[in-house]
């Protein structure tokens, strides 16, 4: 298997200073006036204060933020998770902020794949039967089996499949992981901090089969993250401090790089 | 793609997760098995038993139609009887009477019950089955008896040895081991003797008014239909009990019936603890498994598809216990004829009853089902941005969502509570046991639930102030205790539970035994004397006044059969009354009293004066009986007896001590009121115990027909009776021990992994395995004391209830019960404990720290 991305060092990236598109044809996500407000009788706590954004089908975004800044809390609205105090979301024209819990849990079936940061897998299932699980959960029939073994086999745990999470490394879990996200073939993609609980080396490795995955698959990639060094790989890093978004540029490198 | 059947998807899933932690549902498997295995076992047995009793109903008596009666037939009777046997209609007379049987001349006699009966004709149906293996016809020669082990071991005789019984001699035969209508017959108090009937002749014994029961076996040809018969014979036996085989024997067909009912309740309170266990287990279970259902929502799952994996889940577990259950409870239901082969010669009986396998296994899974919902329903309420907590509060809950969870726990409270109600009254047959069942369980749960958390919570607050002294290991074992996720209280309750009805029937038990040795007041007779004709009176009174060790004068009380025809001009018919009235339509004993017997209380009108012999004779009627049959003071009866008819008037309703021999007699009359008519004496006296063979053996050895009944052995067949019922009741309540047992194990288990992390970090701190082992067995004896300290106190409570309100018994509080509960609970929870967690023991630290 070849990697088609090679990211053996920090390369000092430069952020084209322009702003993205406002108008983009056909966005797979629209945010528009976005705000979260935690509210108990004695505490206010505006996480969101009024986001805006777009993002067109096949960019990958980093979205980058100090902790608190909100980037889970957005990551978690856009995928349908929490309650928007105000605003709108649409993924695909579709308004998830006004859908009931179980239609919701639909959309996440059809549209959505997610890395999470501490893997969650289920520790009672096999890697094979970790992946199989979205696939079965929409209805799939047996016939997915043959594209769980295979994306396995592309993230190179072909030998692993009956092994449970506990018999695997933090790598290999996350790879299971991946699997796992793509195995629907979503349209969307959401990574939460995903090599954040991974050593450096490891963390490299996940992270290159994530963006060939996602190359190969052709997903919208939204991926939260601390490190400079995994956003450096996005086709846009959008910056949020204090429920704002404060910068939102297109990465050249990589918009000129291979993608 | 195709669309599979959500159901196989949602299976598919919840095997895969239970085949992952097998293990920690075993516990929950093996209280289920409890439950189901008692319940099957015991309505397994009933319905194999019942169907043993249809199928061999001719054998259990012997024959196709019975009357029992206690007179002996009138001309009349006779009559009819002849004019069956013209139809082809066989009978047999058999006379049934107690006496006393001596082995030779200077031993100790002993009581006995005789059967006399046909050897030609008996039985009809069945055999007599005798070691060494004669033929019944030839063994029981007019000199000789058949006679149960029991007379073997209690006269020190064996087989071809000589005892006698009404002075005369007879040669032991041969022993009995099986006699077809043991159970159906009377006067079953001592070991049986059986006779030709001229062998009963030789023994003098039978006399007008002597205390035997007549029962006549008939046997019919099979074109005759056996309902003409029976009212024919209805018609002359006013007062007999009929019975045919179709109805095999009502009185055990009852007996059946009721302890089956009990019973059956009995191994319900140990399903619904199992119950309680699996819910408690389930919800431990979706605790553990928030994360995964929070990520299983993450990747597209309806809250609907979670519920499905689950409630799969659930439903396996039940069935599975269920199905253990199935195999337990036909192992109990073989164990249960060991109880009844004292009584009953079981033959082969099915071993499997598919009907009550099938019950035992739907009231199982609905059970486990329905106790489940409430944490079941939690799912929903499980929301997939769990795992981004990290920076995501909890959403606020609104007035609304809370009541909305609140109702609802409440409404599945109800429903659980309305379908064990339901329940119980389907095992019962009878809606109010049913609606008392639900209500006392929710009762019993509520006070057990309020309890636990009362002593648990004041054990907290006991141990925040204990002493530095008390050292950690005391210290942290208690604070385990509130472990999260440890569930102390529910394995606090479900002991409990299973403590509290063992522990009560137990104390009840002794309670009864005690109170009829404690309650028999000083000079009480411990020795009566039964059918004493009225020619011996005298001298027999003379003699036992001058034994040595006798107290005080004997009572002697002469009585004579009598019927009541009506009662203010109004006949007494037995179809018209109800219950326990109807044995006065009967013939019941009554007697004359020159004036009130001692111990005797006038409760309305008066007593006449000594001497007094009115016209129309004048009686007073025993309160009970009164309020019975609403006899007041100026009450008409009109008496018949076999010589002759009379009228009297009610002049006093009395009340007798219940212990004293004239409380056997509720009808007294006037001197002269019952002259001329056959008079049986009864004796009762004080002797010191020591000399009470010596009295037996003088007695017997002048007035051989003279029955003693030694009180003392009158009691330990009571005891052996008390010891059989309640040993069986323990037998099923020891299941809800076990079901209890399972749910600490349980809960033990389920915290296995934070107990492994403990035992990891106290390692790394420096604590050795002997330590930490003693932390964790303080936690265990704590849940196991405080379970059984709760089920004793309780036990006490609700024992008292039960001996002092239900039985009128006079029982103070037993207190070794309850100090025997608080032990042995301890110890079981120690032992139970450490089962199931030794493993956690031996754990080495840096695998598990490495995996953190």
């Amino acid at each position: 298997m070849s990697t088609a991305i090679i990211v053996t060092d920090v390369i000092p990236h430069t952020l084209d200073s322009r702003k993205p598109e406002t108008h983009i044809s056909n966005p797979i996500i629209q945010i528009k006036r976005l705000t979260r407000i935690i509210a108990t009788p004695t505490h206010r706590v505006d996480i969101l204060r009024g986001i805006d954004l777009e993002i067109p089908r096949g960019q990958f975004v980093a979205i980058m933020g100090p902790s608190g800044s909100g980037k889970s809390t957005l990551l978690g609205l856009l995928a349908g998770l929490d309650n928007a105090t105000d605003g709108q979301i649409l993924l695909d024209d579709v308004d998830i902020t006004r859908l009931s819990e179980d239609a919701m849990a639909e959309v996440r079936g059809r549209k959505i794949g997610f890395v999470f940061q501490s893997f969650q897998l289920i520790p009672t299932l096999t890697a094979e039967e970790n992946v199989l699980l979205p696939a079965e959960l929409a209805g799939a029939g047996p016939e997915v089996t043959g594209r769980a073994r295979e994306l396995l086999t592309r993230v190179g745990l072909a030998d692993r499949l009956d092994h449970y999470p506990v018999q695997l490394s933090g790598g290999e879990q996350q790879r299971v992981a991946l699997a796992r996200a793509f195995i629907t073939r979503p349209p969307i993609l959401f990574a939460d901090e995903p090599t954040g609980n991974l050593d450096g080396k490891t963390g490299q490795q996940v992270l290159e089969l994530l963006l060939e995955l996602n190359r190969l698959e052709g997903a919208t990639l939204v991926l939260v993250t601390h490190d400079p060094a995994l956003a450096a790989h996005a086709d846009r890093v959008i910056t949020l401090r204090d429920g704002l978004v404060v910068t939102d540029q297109m990465n050249t490198d990589q918009m000129n790089g291979p993608r | 793609m195709t669309q599979p059947n959500p159901w196989r998807t949602a299976a598919k899933i919840a095997w895969r997760e239970t085949r992952a932690s097998s293990g920690r549902f075993l516990f929950v498997i093996l209280a289920v098995a409890a439950g189901v295995g008692a319940l099957t076992g015991v309505r397994g047995f009933s319905r194999a038993f019942h169907t043993m009793l249809q199928r061999d109903a001719r054998g259990f008596m012997a024959a196709d139609l019975t009357i029992r009666t206690f007179q002996l037939p009138t001309t009349e009777q006779t009559a009819v009887m002849d004019r069956l046997a013209t139809r082809g209609i066989r009978r047999t007379q058999i006379t049934e009477t107690l006496t006393m049987a001596s082995p030779g001349e200077g031993s100790t006699p002993l009581l006995i019950s005789v059967k006399a009966v046909d050897p030609d004709a008996y039985p009809f149906y069945g055999t007599v089955q005798l070691r060494p293996p004669l033929a019944f016809r030839s063994a029981l020669q007019p000199d000789a008896v058949v006679v149960s082990d029991g007379v073997l071991l209690r006269l020190n005789a064996k087989v071809g040895d000589s005892i006698r019984i009404g002075g005369q001699p007879f040669r032991i035969a041969a022993e009995v081991t099986n006699e077809p209508d043991r159970m159906t017959g009377s006067l079953n108090v001592g070991p049986r003797v059986m006779m030709s009937r001229a062998g009963l002749e030789r023994t003098g014994l039978i006399v007008p008014g002597s205390r035997a029961a007549e029962r006549f076996l008939f046997k019919l040809p099979v074109a005759v239909p056996i309902a003409g018969v029976r009212q024919e014979l209805k018609n002359a036996f006013r007062e007999g009990l009929i019975a045919d085989y179709t109805e095999a024997h009502p009185l055990i067909e009852q007996g059946l019936r009721q302890s089956t009912t009990f019973l059956s309740l009995v191994s319900l309170v140990a399903l619904v603890i199992a119950a309680l266990g699996v819910a408690t287990a389930i919800q431990a279970h979706l605790q553990q498994k928030m994360d995964s259902i929070a990520v299983m929502k993450c990747l597209g799952a309806k809250s609907s598809q979670v519920l499905r994996i689950y409630v799969i889940q659930t439903v396996g577990l039940g069935l599975a216990g269920s199905a253990i259950g199935i195999a337990v409870g036909s192992l109990v239901q073989m164990v249960f004829p060991l109880f009844l082969e004292r009584y009953f010669h079981i033959s082969s009986m099915p071993r499997f009853d598919a009907v009550s396998a099938l019950q035992g296994l739907m009231v199982g899974v609905l059970t486990v089902l329905l106790f489940t919902v409430p944490p079941l329903l939690g799912v929903r309420h499980i929301r997939p941005a769990l795992i981004f907590r990290r920076e995501m509060a909890a959403p606020e809950q609104t007035f609304r969502q809370w009541w909305s969870r609140a109702a609802g726990s409440l409404v599945s409270s109800v429903v659980i509570l309305a379908f064990v109600g339901a329940l119980a009254a389907w095992l019962s047959d009878n809606a109010t046991t049913g609606r008392y069942f639900a209500l006392a369980i929710a009762g019993a749960m509520l006070t057990l639930a309020a309890v636990a958390w009362l002593l648990l919570r004041g054990l907290r607050i006991f141990s925040r102030h204990l002493p530095r002294s008390a050292g950690p290991v005391v210290r942290q074992g208690i604070a385990n205790l509130y472990r999260p996720g440890n569930h102390a209280g529910a394995a606090v309750m479900a002991l409990g539970v299973g403590v509290m009805f063992t522990v009560t029937i137990w104390i009840v038990q002794r309670g009864l035994l005690q109170d009829i040795i404690r309650t028999a007041p000083p000079g009480m007779p411990n020795v009566y004397l039964l059918d004493v004709t009225a020619s011996n009176r005298q001298a027999v009174f003379d003699l036992v006044s001058g034994q040595a060790g006798v107290e005080g004068k004997p009572e002697m009380l002469g009585a004579v059969s009598a019927t009541m025809q009506s009662i203010d001009g109004v006949t007494l018919n037995r179809e018209k009354l109800l219950g326990f009235a109807r044995r006065y339509a009967r013939t019941v004993s009554v007697a004359t009293a020159p004036e009130k017997p001692p111990f005797t209380e006038v409760l309305s009108g008066q007593w006449w004066a000594a001497g007094e012999a009115p016209k129309v004779p004048q009686l007073s009627v025993a309160e009970s009986v009164a309020k019975l049959l609403k006899i007041k003071v100026g009450t008409e009866i009109v008496w018949t007896t076999p010589q002759r008819s009379f009228t009297s008037v009610v002049v006093a309703i009395h009340k007798s001590e219940s212990v004293r021999l004239t409380a056997r007699i509720e009808f007294f009359f006037t001197p002269g009121a019952l002259d001329g008519l056959p008079a049986i004496y009864y004796g009762g006296v004080r002797a010191k115990p020591a000399d009470v063979p010596a009295l037996q053996k003088i007695l017997y050895e002048k007035f051989p027909t003279v029955t003693v009944v030694n009180m003392a052995e009158v009691l330990d067949t009571i005891q052996s009776i008390v010891d059989q019922i309640s040993l069986v009741v323990r037998f099923i309540s020891f299941f809800s021990i076990l079901a209890g047992v399972v749910i600490l194990a349980s809960s033990v288990a389920g915290t296995r992994f934070r107990r492994i992390r403990e035992v990891v970090i106290l390692k790394t701190l420096g604590a050795t395995r002997q330590r930490i082992a003693r932390i964790f067995s303080i936690e265990f004896l704590v849940i196991g004391a405080v379970a059984g300290l709760m089920g004793g106190l309780l036990a006490g409570g609700f024992a008292w209830l039960v001996l002092n309100r239900l039985l009128r018994a006079n029982a103070p509080p037993d207190v070794m019960p309850m100090l025997v509960a608080v032990a042995g609970t301890a110890a079981l929870a120690v032992v139970t404990g450490w089962a199931a967690s030794y493993r956690t023991l031996g754990q080495k630290p840096l695998e598990i720290l490495r995996d953190e």
